[in-house]
């Protein structure tokens, strides 16, 4: 028995000391926003085998989830230890700004260049260069090739009026033209309402009201109103999200207003491959934006990490070159490194390159104390329950009574 | 036996510390932190800025909370209303030596094992669904038009139906418990008596079971204000204003939602103080109501 309790004894003794061995070799902390299980957790797991076996930098990855943004407030505020963390850029830029390290110097020394429009915004929020894109996202319409070529549209929509054309076109071939979730109906209005007004007028209407003496924001309306009526919606839109975009994949609609993601979500839900395109939501006459949605889940590191630029090398390393381009191949995502390729989305990096100022995800209207109200009204206006955009307007402004 | 005091505290002092610290503390930092401006739930108290009721103010004037409430009352009085009655119908008729009641038990609890993620994956993607979702196959094998289950007007609806067939099971396996503890004799009393089934249910099984029912109506205004799993799954995007619940509203305003970077952990304690408030009000009026008699099972 004495024996038996050496030999455990020693055993526990041996694997303390090759621990502590371990231990003398630099290690960071990364919370990911990813679970285990998913394309983009499997990519960051080998790309952090292959960072340690090229620098002997050791990545403890713990997977925490989309709900990371209910713990890093917390996290940061207490100092705990961990040396990087992803998350939604907005957030990362206005909310933890006070806790991020500031990654110009850093970003400088290696080159990095990325893309100007995430780069200026995270600038122009924290002061400072405190965010690496991981996974762009461009907001558009996107839209199935083999449909278009089906309907016989050759060139993609660029204003409302050829968008109408292609409607037609496509309700023509037997294919509905346009897919629409209840979850994404305040998207599409806030989109056709900034290429109206632009985000700075929608800001004036959201702080005074005087929707209904607005033409512009009566036309917007109006537009979509006779966009429903017109029948150009699919089957049973809007419907309960993801029924409506899946019949993308499905062959039964045509297009969908949405960010990039939508592509590898249809794909996934319906087991197809679909030949995805995308546009530029259609201008209007007269109008006052042709702003794109730009968004992405950002890398960045607390202010008090004993290790940043590991955990810098390790963001870049994740995100460019060899492994950037991974990313986005087996996620099919766009890719966070501007000079690889776009396999899943072609035309999404020149767009992101060519952007400045990003449209936000109804930015100016969600924080209005009638929001909720306001969301219930976008998808009932999709749903065929408004008659005209003067009506709309008006019972937009009774909100605000 | 002489008492000891020193070692009575010493036993006692690991749950008071306990209950001052996990459940007590909190409490009062949320009560104190709802007349604060505070933007992050952990901010250091030397943050916080008095704001009087101005987060109750906010709440009330904010249509998001307001449809929230709504939601919750009718959750709360028609789910509730169905779901304990369903549930004491189902006890009455599963006590009664039916045939296969082992079965029948087990077949309505089952909602309960599976995960309340796939029951409402099951109720949207399948049941709900507009092109191939069994009720619009009924509609359309009975002639009718497809019907938009899940549209603004319906979804609340759609939703607490789901949730009542989720919750049927635990309610009447409650009641089934409550009902088993009568002493038969005084069944078999009354219909010697010449009582009727109805009589019997009315005069013997309610009555007795008045305690039974009182934690069952708590039980249920708890699961309805904390209604959440269900309202996310049903929105599983951003919340939308026909599945909000206080609690949606509340996690929106503490952490954010989608395309949201605005917080106010002093609204969310207001959002939390009115959850509390309510459900010792609903408390104290089913205490008042169904008083608590000398005879129960």
């Amino acid at each position: 028995m004495k024996k038996l309790l050496s030999i455990v004894l020693v055993a526990v003794m041996v694997l303390a000391l090759g621990c502590t061995a371990f231990a003398d070799g630099t290690e960071i902390t990364y919370w990911s926003m990813w679970n285990e299980g998913e394309p983009q957790a499997t990519v960051i797991a080998e790309a952090a085998e292959a960072y340690e076996a090229e620098t002997g930098v050791h990545v403890n990855i713990e997977w925490k989830g989309r709900d990371i943004n209910t713990l890093l407030s917390a996290a940061l505020e207490s100092g705990e230890d961990f040396d990087l963390f992803d998350d939604d850029y907005t957030r990362i830029g206005q909310v933890y700004a006070p806790y991020t390290y500031d990654l110009t110097e850093m970003a400088e020394a290696a080159g990095y260049e990325g893309y100007a429009c995430f780069n200026n915004q995270a600038i122009a929020w924290a002061g400072y260069l405190n965010s690496l894109p991981e996974q762009p996202n461009v907001g558009g319409v996107f839209y199935d090739k083999a449909a278009f070529e089906t309907a016989g549209i050759e060139a993609a929509p660029a204003t409302w009026a050829e968008f109408l054309d292609a409607c037609a076109k496509l309700k023509d071939a037997g294919i509905d033209p346009l897919a629409q979730d209840d979850a994404y109906c305040n998207f599409t209005f806030y989109y056709h309402l900034v290429r109206y007004l632009g985000e700075d007028g929608i800001a004036e209407l959201r702080e005074n009201g005087g929707w209904a003496d607005n033409e512009k924001a009566v036309q917007a309306v109006q537009d979509l109103i006779d966009l429903v009526n017109a029948g150009y919606l699919a089957e049973g839109a809007p419907d309960a999200y993801p029924s409506s975009q899946n019949k993308i994949g499905l062959g039964l609609a045509a297009m969908v207003v949405c960010a990039d993601y939508v592509t590898a979500e249809v794909n996934a839900n319906t087991g197809t491959e679909v030949d995805w395109g995308m546009f530029n939501y259609p201008t209007v006459e007269g109008g006052a934006s042709a702003d794109a949605y730009m968004g992405a889940n950002s890398l960045a590191i607390p202010s008090y990490s004993e290790h940043a630029q590991e955990a810098f090398d390790f963001a870049l390393f994740l995100t460019t070159g060899e492994w950037g381009q991974k990313l986005a191949d087996d996620c099919h995502q766009i890719p966070a490194d501007p000079t690889n390729e776009c396999t899943s989305l072609p035309g999404a990096v020149e767009t992101l390159l060519a952007a400045e100022k990003p449209m936000s995800w109804c930015g100016e209207l969600n924080t209005h104390p009638a929001w909720q109200t306001m969301r219930d009204m976008f998808v009932e206006m999709f749903e065929g329950k408004y008659e005209s955009g003067a009506e709309f307007c008006a019972a937009m402004d009774a909100l605000y009574e | 036996m002489k008492k000891n005091r020193t070692l009575i505290f010493l036993f006692m002092a690991p749950t008071v510390i306990c209950l001052l610290l996990m459940y007590v503390y909190p409490v009062l930092r949320t009560v104190a932190m709802s007349f604060f401006r505070v933007e992050s739930v952990t901010a250091d108290m030397g943050l916080w800025r008095f704001n009087g009721v101005d987060n109750y103010v906010k709440i009330f004037h904010n249509s998001g909370f307001i449809i929230s409430l709504r939601n919750f009352l009718a959750i709360w009085i028609v789910g509730g209303v169905i779901t304990l009655a369903l549930s004491l119908l189902i006890a009455v008729i599963l006590t009664s030596k039916i045939r296969f009641q082992g079965f029948f038990r087990a077949a309505i609890y089952l909602p309960n094992v599976i995960s309340a993620v796939a029951l409402a994956t099951m109720w949207v993607q399948y049941i709900f669904n507009y092109d191939y979702g069994l009720l619009n196959q009924l509609v359309t094998f009975l002639g009718f038009d497809k019907v938009r289950w899940l549209g603004t007007d319906a979804k609340l609806w759609a939703m607490i139906a789901a949730f009542i067939y989720g919750s049927i099971g635990y309610y009447m396996l409650i009641y089934i418990s409550g009902i088993e503890g009568i002493p038969t004799d005084l069944y078999e009393a009354a219909t010697i008596d010449g009582a009727s089934k109805g009589k019997q249910f009315f005069r013997i099984t309610l009555p007795l079971l008045k305690g039974i029912i009182k934690t069952t109506i708590t039980f249920w205004t708890i699961n309805a204000a904390t209604f959440y799993l269900w309202s996310k799954l049903f929105s599983p995007v951003q919340t939308e204003g026909s599945t909000i619940v206080p609690v949606i509203y509340l996690y929106d305003t503490v952490f954010g939602g989608k395309g949201v970077v605005e917080r106010d952990a002093g609204a969310g304690a207001a959002v939390g103080v009115v959850l509390t408030l309510i459900i010792i009000a609903v408390y104290i009026v089913t205490d008042k109501l169904l008083k608590s008699s000398d005879l129960e099972y």
